[in-house]
């Protein structure tokens, strides 16, 4: 017999010989499986498959291993790699990687086994469900009507579910439980105490269905229900992460939803608009803002404008932006949990890691940026066709330029250094220290101004002003120059008295001088102060400043005597080096004189040695298509003020974030990354959706010219296909979600195996064929389901169903709901008086930014709670992703950074807290008060009134009682904050 | 009236409010009283590590925003003092973060040994070498992502994207609260502001709102968000707020009596009261000034605030630290199970926070003295108290500096490598665990580097956790604080 020792070294060496013959053959029952139960099923079996692998499984243990699949060779045990982990001793490889290994005997009937071919009867396998059996991925078909005796088929869906469970269906909801109901369901607003009042008395057996749809046709509704939906696609008004910069031009995707449940836009087409709707619907609006759902989630900005794509962190926030991309599409319309097959095959679905990259090849071209379009479709559209082309005119400039200096050499790369260098002093792009910046201005015409103090009283001659040069919103020179200003000189540092006027060009608006210096001459008296003053500022984004580079005061011996002097200004943004009020006297601006001649001197140089040793048809070539990109720059100009939406769309940038604007939107490559690192780059693969399915072809075939737009157009047909399974079904059960609380479905995110099954699923497929087969329209959803007996019910529980279906799966019972955010919100200022209806545009802010330039910090508690721009609904708020809403927050109001199919409820000290304390709440409350003051006469009938207004209907006479009695010691004011919290306030019957 | 044949069917009894009880939920969410500040973790047996007496109870997090130089604090390299302004070499092409590769930057300040361990700190945190022996290093750390967002989530909550709960959430959802009118998961941030990514470091995602970490801002006027009421309701009287919850709960009571079933009306009326219990506890719990003098002078602030300087300095840095050292022990003692302390504000200008590209001096200098003096008061002051034994200090950053300088003066980023410290609570002091190599530019074992995720396990083991089996499903999949990685770090147990 071999020593034990003896007997690894040879496994390693891969030299043990063939089983002697006469040997009995291996038995996988008792001899293998054991061992795989033993020492590798934990990790690779039923509860986990690391590495989506499984030694219960015959199929996946033979065939599976990804990199180095498949991990057992049948009759070839040297080549099966799953030999070589169970006696390997690197720690990165050998199995398991913990704890015993296997003895030389285990590793040698293993050996035995797989050179025998690897026997695996069928007995003792684990069997694995067919995957395409699944639920959700079954084709769509509309089931029969259960004959139950009911008209409507929801009713008979649940009625015969209910039968079969030996449970009774509630009495119908009161008309005023039912009212409040429907109002808060639609639109997300109570009835007023008339609303109310009417439908009470309204006896008319269709006095539901009227209501249903006089609510259905109000703005409201879309406020209400785009209010779900931008939940579910994590829609939010900055980029999150790191500096969480604002989005001002997210809000049109906000309002194209709202106008799209308004205008019951045909489901296929919402789904179609949101993905690929540039291409598929061309020259119109919705076509653009409807890809603000491609850009609707955070955003790294940081990883990509200070990282390129070249580096392995930009690699890595670009795989994470069109991860986000890809689970926003398919959770949001398929319910599918794409991104559990980042790592590798998706654990519970049939889902490939290979479909996960296929749909990231899908978005291979895009980013999130802004997308100029315009109110005529015609000139988006010669717009986009100029932006296209300037997008390849400069993607051939840089060509050509890379390859003229390629020409030019050595000596050109000398010459650049040289450049860049000069110019790093000549150009505060290049040093830190930019200049003088006042604080930011909301209106042109504020006047500010900034002076010198030279020490002491001096005889000048001239002064020199210079402008800055800076990139902020494409300004570059001339930043901040002031359009309309006055300089003065002064021996009174407060220029009361004995201020002589050294240029006035405060009459007329000034052409920016962008950076080259503006000189004026002095005359000969003495002064020590001077100062310069901007009365009409210099336009930045939405908003105005004054920006200087230098002032030099040059005195009869040719010195500037303002060099180092003191600074002192109105107000001033003091930003690290960058800007401060010391750089505008430290001798640092562009076009200083000295560097100025260098930089021109070296730009000679640079061009001769082009002209010398480039190729002249380059150089040729060049200077045309130059003159093409300035043609193209002119004709641009010509249009009027584009309007601006953030979308997922080609970038034409530059520096870090390039985008692929410059490549004419050529799709990057996608490779199938090993275990989700971008350092692991496999094969490249195509656009395409999710193989198991077979209605369409899921890897989509484009001809190599289809622009990028085709991989997206591809991928929108696919999703909204009549056929697509989990699409309708997907959409009909968030509807039913939002009018009972629960889905018909409990994870209307995932319908996968590890979702819950929908507890009627017969319904959710007569609904969702229902959907498909109308039209798509949620309009004619709402009714089917709010029109069934159903929904009426009442949603008191009683004993007997309770103990059997606690949680109401089988809808004995409507659901008692607690009120989201923006409904408690919406129905504070509804009662106060105070809501402001306007619709659309950019969202109201209750914060104050401070640092905007930078890292914005967003203060909600400098905010005033009395701010009519704040009194609007609550779904035209402007959602910020790093510092979100305290007050919403504490009400569950959805993170904006994740995919919210459904809101957390919850309910803590916090919350009442934040509900007896916040200043809205306060500050409405006192309104409530005011609004019951003006609306009747004495104490009793203003609470009675206050009452009313908040809950809609009356209070009774032991409720009355109580909040009059507590008024009476504590005023109005204090009784409405009362009224506000109560439970019935937030919660709806 | 509705005559639908549905509706015919109904006629069952209600169920008495009694019978009710048993029931959980009730419905929708099912939002129990249970968990409101509940004493009830959600970590059942199974999910525990076996251990009936799991070593530590309470954590407490400091986190350096902006990523703290291991090379200058606890890393000391000689390698770096030799060959000091040589061009760098790293034996192999670096991806540095805004490309800072100029010469070898030795550590800005001289390094000493201290304690029986002979541990090496500089002199910035030289407070530290009195309880140097209490604490265990770990050297090679490395992260996933040299952005500072992505690597402040990865440490904060084990994920590079947002949208995952913080680790203190994951605690208070594992372990419930040790108090009633505290919440579980307490942060301290930086007085000046959020560093990156902002509450996505500690909100509890898709967890239940409840285990979110609750923002405090110690010494000011509002430290906790509307713990009383807003200046715009001066209405308000405290004289009328217990009538105030009187009357409330009366008619909320009237609501439920004929709503039979929903519990969760009944923890509406409950989490009322403990507000107004929370009103009286927070305040307490937060009054420094009920702390002895000899506290106060143990955290260096006896003289309360001062007028600073406008530059950033030594000794503001060290008030407003310690004065959140003194408020976590405070909660800790309460009954708070996780308590987060930020040092940094965002990565803006000036700077003030820990990212110094320009000059680690100007910046490391006056955070670190102030952090030093402020962790090494609150360890002392948890040790004399008897607390360190079952708290678990964690000092943590997003990742470390490069050992080449930027600028000459600054250093970039380096997620190659960086330390992490810890202490109390089950973990050996004295000892190192890992090192980075002669830089300190990566581990010197590049095969077996430590990753938060083992640091988050290492903690959960010794609150009884086994962070494999702490789960939560969310969309599709049984997320972990530790998503599929960590082992617990024997070597630090004591």
């Amino acid at each position: 017999m071999r020593s034990p020792a003896v007997l690894i070294l040879s496994v390693l060496a891969g030299l043990l010989p063939p089983p002697e013959a006469g040997a009995a053959p291996v038995d996988f029952e008792s001899e293998i499986r054991p061992l795989f139960e033993k020492k590798c099923i934990s990790c690779h079996g039923p509860e986990k498959q690391k590495s989506g692998y499984r030694l219960d499984v015959r199929e996946v243990a033979l065939t599976g291993g990804e990199s180095h699949a498949p991990n057992v060779v049948a009759g070839e045990p040297d080549r099966s790699p799953l030999l070589r982990f169970v006696t390997s001793t690197e720690s990165d490889e050998r199995m398991p990687p913990k704890g015993e290994r296997l003895t030389a005997a285990e590793v040698e009937r293993l050996r035995s086994w797989i050179s025998e071919g690897a026997k695996w009867p069928d007995t003792a396998s684990v069997k694995l469900e067919a995957p395409s059996k699944w639920w959700s991925l079954q084709p769509l078909a509309r089931p029969a009507v259960p004959r139950v005796g009911l008209a409507n088929p929801v009713d008979a869906f649940v009625l015969e579910r209910l039968q079969r469970e030996g449970l009774k269906p509630s009495a119908p909801a009161d008309a005023q439980t039912l009212c409040r109901r429907v109002y808060f369901d639609l639109i997300g607003l109570p009835p007023t105490p008339e609303e109310l009042d009417a439908f009470v008395a309204d006896r008319a057996p269709d006095a539901l269905e009227r209501l249903v749809d006089k609510l259905l046709e109000s703005p409201r509704y879309g406020e209400r229900w785009a209010r779900h939906w931008l939940d579910v696609v994590h829609y939010g008004d900055t980029h999150g992460y790191d500096k969480d910069k604002m989005r001002m031009n997210a809000y049109p995707y906000r309002d194209y939803v709202i106008r799209a449940f308004n205008t019951d836009k045909p489901y296929s087409r919402f789904i179609k608009e949101q993905i690929a709707g540039d291409l598929l619907f061309p020259g119109t609006s919705d076509g653009i803002e409807a890809l603000g759902f491609l850009s609707a989630g955070p955003w790294d900005y940081i990883g990509h404008s200070e990282v390129p794509e070249t580096k392995t962190d930009g690699k890595i926030a670009r795989h994470l932006d069109r991860d986000d991309m890809v689970s926003n599409t398919m959770g949001s319309f398929c319910a599918t949990t794409i991104h559990c097959a980042q790592c590798h095959n998706h654990k519970f679905d049939p889902i490939t890691q290979e479909d996960y990259y296929s749909l990231q090849a899908v978005f291979a071209a895009i980013d999130r940026t802004e997308k100029k379009y315009f109110e005529d479709p015609e000139q988006t559209k010669q717009y986009g066709v100029l932006e296209g082309a300037l997008g390849k005119v400069k993607g051939s400039e840089a060509e050509l330029v890379k390859q003229t200096e390629k020409q030019a050499g050595e000596g050109l790369v000398e010459i650049d250094k040289q450049l860049k260098e000069a110019r790093k002093i000549s150009d505060p792009g290049g040093t830190p220290e930019q200049g003088f910046h006042s604080a930011i201005s909301p209106v042109q015409d504020a006047v500010k101004w900034v002076q010198i103090d030279l020490g002491k009283s001096i005889a000048l001659i001239e002064l020199l002003v210079a402008g800055c040069h800076d990139n902020f919103n494409s300004i570059g020179a001339g930043f901040g120059f002031p359009v309309r200003y006055r300089i003065e000189a002064s021996n009174d540092p407060m220029f009361q008295q004995d201020v002589s006027l050294v240029a006035d060009r405060t009459n007329a608006d000034q052409p920016n001088p962008g950076t080259s210096a503006q000189r004026f001459k002095l005359g000969t008296t003495s002064v020590r102060y001077l100062r310069f003053t901007a009365t009409k500022l210099a336009p930045r984004k939405d908003d105005y400043i004054l920006a200087l580079a230098e002032i030099e005061a040059r005195s009869a011996d040719g010195k500037n005597a303002a060099l180092g002097a003191a600074v002192t200004s109105l107000d001033s943004t003091e930003a690290g080096v960058r800007w401060a009020r010391k750089n505008l006297t430290d001798g640092i601006y562009p076009g200083h004189l000295k560097s100025a001649a260098n930089v021109a001197e070296l730009e000679k140089r640079r061009t001769e040695l082009l002209r010398e040793k480039a190729s002249p048809e380059a150089m040729e070539r060049l200077k045309t298509v130059r003159a093409e990109r300035t043609a193209l720059e002119k004709k641009m100009q010509g249009f009027p003020k584009p309007k601006v939406a953030f979308v997922g769309a080609i970038h034409n940038g530059s520096g870090n974030f390039k985008g692929t604007g410059a490549e004419g939107g050529k799709p990057r490559p996608i490779f199938l990354l090993a275990r989700g690192q971008v350092t692991q780059p496999g094969r490249e693969v195509g656009p395409g959706a999710l193989a198991a399915l077979d209605f369409k072809p899921a890897r989509f075939e484009l001809p190599a010219e289809a622009p990028e737009a085709a991989r997206r157009a591809a991928l929108a047909e696919w999703v909204a296909d009549p056929n697509n399974p989990l699409t309708w079904r997907t959409m009909a059960n968030r509807v039913w979600q939002y009018h009972f609380g629960q889905g018909l479905s409990e994870t209307p995110g995932d319908f996968g195996r590890n979702g819950s099954k929908p507890s009627h699923p017969e319904l959710l497929d007569w609904l969702a064929s229902e959907f498909r087969d109308n039209g798509g329209s949620v309009k004619k959803l709402h009714r089917r389901i709010m029109l069934s007996d159903t929904y009426r019910q009442s949603s008191t529980s009683y004993a007997g169903a309770a103990a059997v279906d606690g949680s109401n799966r089988l809808l004995w019972r409507q659901n008692r709901r607690k009120l989201e955010a923006e409904a408690l919100r919406d129905a504070i200022l509804q009662a106060s008086g105070r809501l402001d209806l306007t619709m659309g545009g950019a969202g109201w802010q209750d914060f104050v930014v401070e640092q905007p330039a930078h890292s914005p910090h967003y203060r909600y508690d400098l905010s005033d709670p009395l701010d009519k721009g704040t009194f609007r609904r609550s779904v035209y708020r402007f959602i910020v992703r790093s510092q979100t809403q305290p007050w919403m927050t504490s009400l569950d109001c959805a993170d904006p950074s994740m995919r919210v199919d459904r809101r957390n409820e919850s309910l803590s000290p916090l919350q009442a807290l934040a509900l007896l304390n916040n200043g809205f709440l306060l500050a409405q409350a006192r309104e409530l008060a005011k609004r019951a003051e003006g609306e009747a006469p004495d104490m009793n009938r203003r609470v009675e009134r206050a009452f009313r207004l908040a809950l809609s209907r009356s209070a009774s006479p032991a409720e009355l009682e109580a909040l009059t009695a507590y008024a009476s010691d504590n005023g109005l004011a204090n009784t409405c904050r009362l009224i506000l919290n109560l439970n019935e306030f937030t919660f709806v019957d | 009236m509705n005559t639908s044949p549905f509706h015919s069917e109904t006629g069952l009894p209600l169920l008495s409010r009694r019978d009710f009880l048993w029931q959980s939920g009730g419905g929708l969410g099912g939002v129990a009283l249970a968990s409101m500040f509940s004493a009830e973790g959600k970590a059942t047996a199974a999910e525990r590590t076996g251990s009936p007496f799991p070593k530590a109870k309470r954590v407490v997090q400091f986190f350096m925003a902006g990523a703290a130089s291991h090379i200058d604090l606890f890393d000391f390299k000689p390698e770096l003092v030799r060959m000091d302004g040589k061009p760098s070499d790293f034996g192999e092409p670096v991806e540095a973060f805004q490309n800072g590769l100029g010469p070898w930057l030795k550590p800005v300040w001289d390094f000493k040994p201290y304690g029986a361990s002979g541990k090496m700190l500089s002199e910035p945190v030289s407070a530290l070498g009195g309880v140097v022996d209490d604490i265990s290093f770990i050297h090679n750390m490395v992260s996933k992502s040299g952005v500072h967002s992505a690597a402040t989530l990865l440490q904060a909550t084990g994920f590079l994207i947002p949208g995952f709960p913080g680790a203190g959430c994951w605690m208070s959802y594992g372990l419930g609260s040790l108090n009633q009118n505290l919440p579980t998961f307490v942060v301290l941030p930086d007085h000046r502001g959020f560093g990156s990514n902002g509450i996505k470091n500690w909100d509890s995602a898709f967890l239940p709102a409840q285990h979110s970490g609750t923002i405090i801002y110690p010494g000011t006027d509002s430290p906790i968000a509307d713990l009383f009421p807003h200046k715009s309701g001066d209405y308000v009287r405290g004289g009328g707020e217990a009538a105030a919850h009187r009357t409330l709960a009366q008619l909320n009571r009237m609501h439920a009596a004929v709503r039979d079933g929903d519990d969760r009306l009944d923890s509406r009326i409950r989490s009322y009261e403990l507000a107004a219990k929370m009103q009286m506890t927070a305040p307490e719990a937060l009054d420094l000034k009920a702390e002895p003098e000899h506290a106060l002078k143990l955290y260096g602030l006896e003289r309360g605030p001062q007028t600073w300087s406008k530059e950033i300095n030594d000794e503001e840095e060290s008030f407003y630290f310690a004065q959140k050292c003194l408020t976590a022990r405070r909660l800790l003692e309460r009954g708070v199970r996780f308590v987060q302390v930020w040092s940094g504000n965002d990565n803006g200008f000036p700077r003030r926070n820990w990212d110094s590209h320009e000059d680690i001096r100007r910046d490391h200098g006056p955070l670190s003295t102030g952090m030093a003096r402020g962790c090494a008061a609150f360890i002392k002051d948890l040790k004399q108290r008897g607390l360190l034994e079952d708290t678990i200090v964690l000092w943590t950053t997003e990742f470390g500096r490069m050992p080449s300088s930027q600028g000459g003066k600054g250093r970039d980023h380096n997620p190659f490598v960086f330390t992490n410290w810890l202490c109390g609570g089950g973990i050996r002091g004295g000892v190192t665990h890992g090192e980075s190599d002669q830089w300190g530019y990566k581990p010197l074992d590049r095969k077996n580097p430590t990753q938060v995720y083992d640091v988050h396990a290492t903690m959960l083991h010794l609150l009884g956790l086994d962070h494999t089996k702490l789960t939560y499903r969310h969309n599709g999949i049984d997320r972990r604080l530790t998503d599929v990685h960590g082992s617990v770090l024997d070597q630090l147990l004591a």
